[in-house]
């Protein structure tokens, strides 16, 4: 069904893909549910992070698609479009962006075992082809409801950055014993479960997961008390407590939605 | 779990955590027991301590605590942890892998009290640091420390910091004098940290390179440019003169900053595996995450599929004929899958079938090596290395024939044609080796006697070979006997030492031979064949029987897997066999055919056969095919020609080897039937008009007939004379019986009946013997 209407008409883009694949009316059963955008949202996010992993992406594009993603449906009301072709659209639209070029082959095999978990990979069909220039066609949309402003500033360098100036003023020893880098990097990746990235500044969102790592393993800054600037607000000037609060918040708030959304 | 890490966190958050913890973790194990001992200490002492010092961040701190509570499996894990937890730090960092910024003490503006006092509680023996010479004694300098080189990067430069560098600790840079007379107040040195007294904030510092950790033991130590100060210190004196610069500014406007390898460069430096992304989402633990499900396995195994499914169309191509077109597809299947072996194992029986049996060996060798189990890769070899060998054989390389044969019964023990070829190989040589002694000499004798009459000899023979077939034609002998006739000349004249062989040829190629005019064309022949055997002898031997053999074998067992490599073969076996032989072996003649599906590819092959005259016999087409091997031909052992015989007559079963047997006596003579014959199906009566086309059935007959009896003749002759001046002359006199032939070509009718009655006979023959 979906292969014929690719095959026939290569203009709209409703349906295609989603049928294929079993996930589309679990995804769209969700629709009833309360907050039911952003536990879609989450799960085809989730999707992506996961395909992104078995395509070998960096945290980067891998970021890069998610925000194509949510902005996407910023624009977009849920219901147009399949949430799943357009994250694949996203994940090869981001490989592009992000110079770590993908290949539809790749994305649709990662995809169609994701959603039929042991499946054999996918004959090289008409069918195959079909899928795959829907996946092309729904780029060309996903970039025309962009306005081809597809190039975003990521936390991740920041977030680097930050974490180097603070290693060399906490005590060595303190830094090597707890994983701070590894659970901001985590905090970062995964806050692209909601729609953060598009709220907050990239700096804000990169002093935020930084101070949740740290709180969370009860490092402080060492002579805190006594600095004139708190440490969050060197690297950023124009961040106020309040607003990290505020990011942390929405951070925990993603992943409690990990526990409910199986 | 790592306790260390959760009673920090513990003190940092206080009891309302660890309560929610016990609650969060009360599945998991290692929390239950660990929280008890954590639960003792965080009532001791260490809880009120912290909470009274920040009793005032407590407040929005709920949620994060639940978070911890619930991660915290996660985020205590021994696991969680960097992989390569301090990243070496002697690169000097460079401006351009990432935004090398100033100290954040800088911006924090954090009192000098402070940081001095931070400073002696992270310095660390064997960091570098940096600094002014201040003052030189006797007993050594004393240095003021302005930056650091190693370990921790903190703004010192104001903190008025000395460090004392003893005389035993400063090379000396001339055999003589004072080390120290090198020095002067106010250069830059770069020293090692030897000792730290941390009460009295003493330091000692070294210039040997010994004080340095052994990652670090490449760095130069002594007197430095300023030049070489470390970038973080250049930039952080950029930010005294400018102290409005932000941090953001600052990064954002270095070069550094926007490098696109920047997030891997410090992702190393931190030690975060990218490969292994982390997370905290239970879904995305990649832990959990199988390899086959990852893109590069996945792309493999459909790579796999996809040029199985290129090497089964090739295959088809190839039961039709398309040969070029199988091998399109094979040579697409491994550019796909480059290591295919059921691709590789078809290219080289494509490979095979054509002829390039190096090219074969090859692919045959490196499925192998990609599959050692493979058992057709290993059966397909065997058999092409024992027919290379055999061709190298032909070309009288015997040691590299017989490394070929070796190879193959390496690779299979119980092979027994390469047992076979090798053993003979190995009599051949002997008696090779004989017989070139014994030519030696003759060839001595007759050397004047030849050189004057070769001429001669084959004016002579060619004449004697126009009388013969006159007298054939006038007596109104079945063409069949008379390229009998010929056949027996030129395998008696070919034989090297005799009767064997030649009953052999008789058996096999010409039954009918033992009519009346036999005596005289053996006669013919033998008189060629004395003054001429010797000269013979060194040609490297094969025989058209003992190489039809090996093709078959290797066709059988090609056969079995993909059913192609034998088509060609078959299909003109098929032609020809229901012809020269009776309607005894029709029925299972066509029987094959029938469930053949290659069957009407066998009409077509016989149409292009038919229709072009001058396509050889199946025999003939053999020897063109060997590379040019006419010239063995005349030389045979006859043990391997008997070998070949005898194991046929044993061995075959199989009703597709039985009437290739049968089709070699009838190469010469298939038109003794023809569509006027009763026992002929109507089928294949049908087949042969489909490919006579429209033209005069009968009389076209008899022309090509005749033609390719000359043709034959002519090619026999050739394989014999082996005197390549000669050859022309040769062709002269059968362009000339072909044209005399194609005039005479209304022949009686009765010549046919007269073909059919052979046939009968021979048929008889043929099955007495097979009794």
């Amino acid at each position: 069904m979906a292969g014929g209407s690719g095959a026939s008409g290569r203009g709209p883009m409703e349906g295609i893909g989603l049928d294929c694949y079993g996930g589309g009316d679990a995804a769209r059963g969700a629709l009833g549910w309360a907050a039911p955008e952003a536990r879609v949202h989450f799960r085809v996010t989730r999707f992506i992070m996961e395909a992104g992993v078995k395509l070998g992406m960096q945290s980067i594009p891998i970021a890069t698609a998610c925000t194509i993603y949510h902005k996407f449906f910023c624009e977009i009301n849920l219901d147009a479009y399949d949430p799943y072709l357009i994250a694949m659209s996203s994940l090869y639209l981001a490989g592009k962006v992000e110079e770590q070029h993908l290949r539809t082959r790749d994305i649709i095999n990662v995809s169609n075992r994701y959603f039929h978990p042991g499946s054999e990979p996918l004959e090289l069909d008409s069918r195959f082809w079909v899928l795959r220039d829907s996946i092309v066609q729904c780029e060309l949309l996903v970039l025309r409801v962009l306005r081809f402003q597809v190039s975003f500033q990521h936390p991740h360098k920041y977030l680097l950055h930050y974490l180097i100036s603070l290693k060399n003023w906490l005590n060595r020893y303190s830094w090597q014993r707890t994983p701070i880098s590894v659970t901001a990097w985590a905090l970062l990746r995964d806050s692209y479960h909601g729609g953060l990235c598009l709220r907050f500044r990239a700096q804000h969102i990169a002093v935020a997961v930084l101070h949740l790592a740290l709180q969370v393993y009860g490092v402080e800054v060492p002579a805190e008390a006594e600095a004139e600037k708190p440490w969050w607000q060197v690297f950023s000037d124009d961040l106020t407590k309040p607003t990290i609060d505020n990011i942390v918040c929405n951070l925990i708030q993603i992943y409690t939605m990990d526990t409910e959304i199986p | 779990m790592d306790r260390d890490l959760l009673r920090q966190s513990l003190n940092y958050h206080g009891p309302s955590l660890l309560s929610l913890l016990r609650s969060e973790q009360l599945d998991n194990p290692h929390f239950r027991s660990l929280l008890g001992s954590a639960a003792e200490s965080a009532r001791g002492p260490p809880l009120q301590q912290p909470l009274q010092a920040r009793k005032e961040k407590r407040v929005d701190n709920v949620e994060v605590q639940k978070f911890i509570s619930k991660k915290a499996d996660l985020l205590f894990a021994l696991s969680w942890k960097p992989d390569a937890p301090a990243a070496s730090e002697v690169n000097e960092d460079n401006e351009d892998s990432y935004a090398v910024m100033p100290p954040l003490e800088q911006f924090m503006e954090i009192p000098s009290m402070d940081r001095r006092e931070l400073f002696f509680r992270d310095i660390e023996r064997g960091d570098i640091v940096i600094g002014r010479i201040s003052s030189i004694r006797e007993f050594g300098f004393f240095m003021v420390l302005i930056c650091l080189g190693s370990g921790i990067m903190r703004d010192i430069s104001h903190l008025e910091i000395t460090a004392l560098c003893p005389l035993r600790d400063v090379p000396s840079h001339s055999n003589h004098g004072d080390p120290l007379s090198y020095y002067q107040t106010g250069d830059i040195i770069r020293a090692g940290i030897k000792d730290i007294d941390r009460y009295h904030e003493k330091l000692a510092v070294s210039l040997y390179n010994s004080s340095l950790p052994p990652h670090l033991s490449g760095i130069k130590l002594g007197v430095i440019s300023s030049e070489e100060l470390p970038l973080y210190y250049r930039r952080s004196v950029e930010l005294n003169s400018n102290s409005l610069e932000s941090y953001d500014n600052i990064m954002q406007s270095s070069l550094g900053f926007v490098n696109p390898g920047v997030v891997e460069f410090l992702l190393g430096k931190l030690g975060i595996d990218e490969s292994n992304p982390p997370s905290l989402m239970r879904g995305l633990q990649s832990k959990n995450f199988s390899e086959d499900d990852f893109a590069s396995a996945l792309r493999k195994k459909q790579s796999a599929s996809w040029a199985l499914k290129c090497v089964k169309i090739g295959v088809d191509y190839f039961k039709v004929g398309r040969h070029v077109d199988a091998m399109n597809e094979y040579n697409k299947a491994l550019e796909i899958d480059k290591q295919n072996v059921e691709a590789l194992v078809a290219r080289g029986a494509l490979y095979a079938t054509k002829g390039s049996l190096n090219k074969a060996i090859e692919d045959f060798e490196l499925a192998l090596e990609n599959c050692p189990t493979h058992r057709n890769a290993r059966k397909y070899l065997c058999q092409t290395l024992v027919e290379r060998g055999g061709q190298l054989e032909e070309e009288e390389k015997f040691l590299n024939a017989e490394s070929y044969y070796k190879k193959a019964l390496d690779l299979d023990g119980t092979f027994k044609d390469a047992e076979d070829a090798l053993q003979k190989l190995h009599k051949y040589m002997q008696k090779s080796l004989e017989l070139r002694e014994k030519q030696a000499e003759k060839e001595e004798k007759q050397k004047t006697k030849k050189i004057e009459t070769s001429a001669e000899k084959l004016r002579k023979l060619l004449k004697e070979e126009k009388r013969l077939k006159k007298k054939r034609r006038k007596s109104t002998s079945s063409s069949s006997v008379s390229s009998g006739d010929e056949s027996v000349s030129s395998s008696s004249s070919s034989s090297s030492s005799g009767h064997k062989r030649h009953k052999k040829h008789k058996r096999n190629r010409s039954e009918s031979s033992r009519s009346s005019k036999r005596h005289s064309a053996k006669a013919s022949s033998n008189q060629i064949d004395e003054t001429r055997k010797d000269e013979y002898f060194p040609v490297p031997a094969n025989t058209s029987a003992s190489f039809l053999n090996q093709r078959q074998e290797m066709e059988k067992l090609l056969e079995k897997q993909d059913r192609v490599p034998s088509e060609k073969k078959q299909a003109k076996e098929k032609d020809r066999c229901p012809f020269s032989s009776s309607s005894v072996e029709i029925p299972d003649d066509f029987g094959g055919r029938s469930e053949d599906p290659r069957g009407f590819y066998n009409t077509d092959k016989t149409q292009a056969s038919s229709s072009k005259t001058e396509k050889p016999y199946k025999y003939e087409r053999h020897f063109s095919s060997r590379r040019d091997s006419s010239d063995s031909f005349s030389k045979n052992p006859e043990d391997k020609l008997k070998n070949y015989g005898y194991r046929k007559s044993e061995k075959d079963i199989e009703g597709r080897k039985e009437h290739h047997r049968k089709w070699e006596p009838g190469s010469v003579r298939y038109y003794s039937t023809s569509p006027a014959s009763s026992d002929y199906s109507s089928k294949s009566v049908e087949k042969y008009k489909k490919y006579s086309g429209s033209r005069d059935f009968s009389r076209h007959e008899q022309r090509y007939q005749l033609s390719k009896n000359h043709r034959e003749y002519g090619r026999e002759d050739n394989y014999e004379e082996d005197i390549k001046t000669e050859v022309p002359e040769k062709d002269e006199v059968h362009s000339k019986e072909h044209s005399e032939s194609g005039v005479k070509k209304n022949l009686p009718q009765n010549l046919l009946n007269i073909f059919n009655q052979i046939a009968a006979f021979e048929k008889e023959k043929g099955n007495k013997q097979k009794n």
